[in-house]
């Protein structure tokens, strides 16, 4: 077997879909650099094993397992940042680059989204999953994947519309 | 089937933030750090390891790790009351303290001889000056320089205990001692 380090493909790969694992992983972590951390451990993971992006829902699968383990095993400092947070201002860490105050809203309504249609989305619209793969990578049938993903387009709607 | 293609199409345009360049390089280095890791027997053996550390063994571990220090700290308890016991019989016997018996330490002869285990390891020896008094100064065998002659009267304790049994001894008595002290005119 080849040197995996050689391996330069995975920079392209990474390239690639690093923004939307990122992304995804910021939905369990409330900094970015936690976020990167969880993408690194899972992406190296996965790499190791199959040197190629041909599974996508098991990488994203793997992010989520390892984004949960995260959660658990930090779970007394979230704790405490979630304390901090509370008196503190309560800005985080933009999740998207927007250009204007309609793409500033919408952002905001995304991470206003339950968290099971969050997901969904997420995978589905910046990770481009299809629901099959979603339904894999998150263990929901397919017909939930899509139900909450219509729910979540439904839902967004809503609160964008002007009161 | 698609009821919101307008809300889709503004979805996408909303790019998400970009990942840091830092994170290229941490992964290039964990990828390499693999590569140098050995590949067979001893790969899997760190496999086996990295699995063994954890969950849900790193539980069993902890598990264990709190039962022996539960064991050390009872043992502990114990010892420390074996040896409050001795102080308590030390102060309530001041013969032995005021009289010079040394204690056997290791042939089983003497005071304790009766004692299964008698090897005493000497744990400890104080002199406490109470007083010391000045007796002038003298010339000693002949020599020319003075000396000066202190006299200190100490209060000596020597005290030993047995590992074993966790019995200690403590013998305690007066002594006094002469110095010269060479004295140098200038």
């Amino acid at each position: 077997m080849d040197n995996i380090a050689s391996h330069e493909n995975w920079k392209s790969c990474f390239s690639e879909i690093g923004p939307g694992l990122l992304l995804f992983a910021r939905q369990w972590t409330r900094s970015a650099a936690d976020a990167e951390d969880i993408v690194q451990e899972a992406f190296v993971k996965f790499w190791r094993r199959n040197h190629q992006i041909n599974n996508r829902a098991l990488l994203y699968a793997t992010v989520r397992s390892i984004a949960l383990d995260f959660i658990r095993r930090d779970k007394r400092r979230a704790r405490r940042e979630a304390t901090v947070f509370a008196d503190a201002d309560p800005t985080v860490e933009p999740q998207f680059e927007w250009e204007d105050e309609a793409q500033s809203a919408l952002a905001a309504a995304v991470s206003c989204l339950p968290h099971d249609q969050r997901e969904v989305l997420v995978l589905k619209i910046w990770n481009e999953l299809t629901f099959s793969e979603i339904a894999g990578a998150l263990g929901i049938s397919q017909n939930t994947a899509a139900s909450r993903y219509r729910y979540a387009l439904a839902n967004l709607k809503k609160s964008l519309q002007p009161q | 089937m698609n009821d919101f293609p307008e809300l889709e199409n503004e979805l996408r345009a909303l790019r998400p933030a970009r990942t840091s360049p830092v994170i290229f390089e941490r992964i290039e280095e964990a990828l390499a750090e693999n590569c140098r890791a050995p590949v067979s027997g001893a790969g899997s053996m760190a496999n086996w390891l990295r699995r063994f550390t954890e969950t849900p063994f790193r539980f069993g571990i902890g598990l264990v790790a709190a039962a022996a220090a539960v064991v050390l700290l009872l043992a502990r308890i114990n010892t420390d009351q074996t040896r409050n016991e001795d102080k308590e019989i030390a102060q309530v016997a001041p013969a032995s303290e005021t009289r010079p018996v040394l204690p056997a330490f290791s042939g089983g002869s003497g005071v304790n001889g009766s004692m299964s285990s008698n090897k005493f390891v000497p744990a400890g020896a104080t002199q406490v000056v109470y007083n010391t008094r000045n007796e002038g100064l003298q010339f000693a065998d002949g020599s020319r320089q003075p000396l000066r002659r202190l006299r200190y009267q100490t209060q000596q304790t020597w005290q030993w205990r047995n590992p074993s049994t966790g019995a200690s001894l403590r013998v305690s008595y007066p002594s006094e001692e002469v110095v010269l002290i060479p004295v140098s005119g200038q």
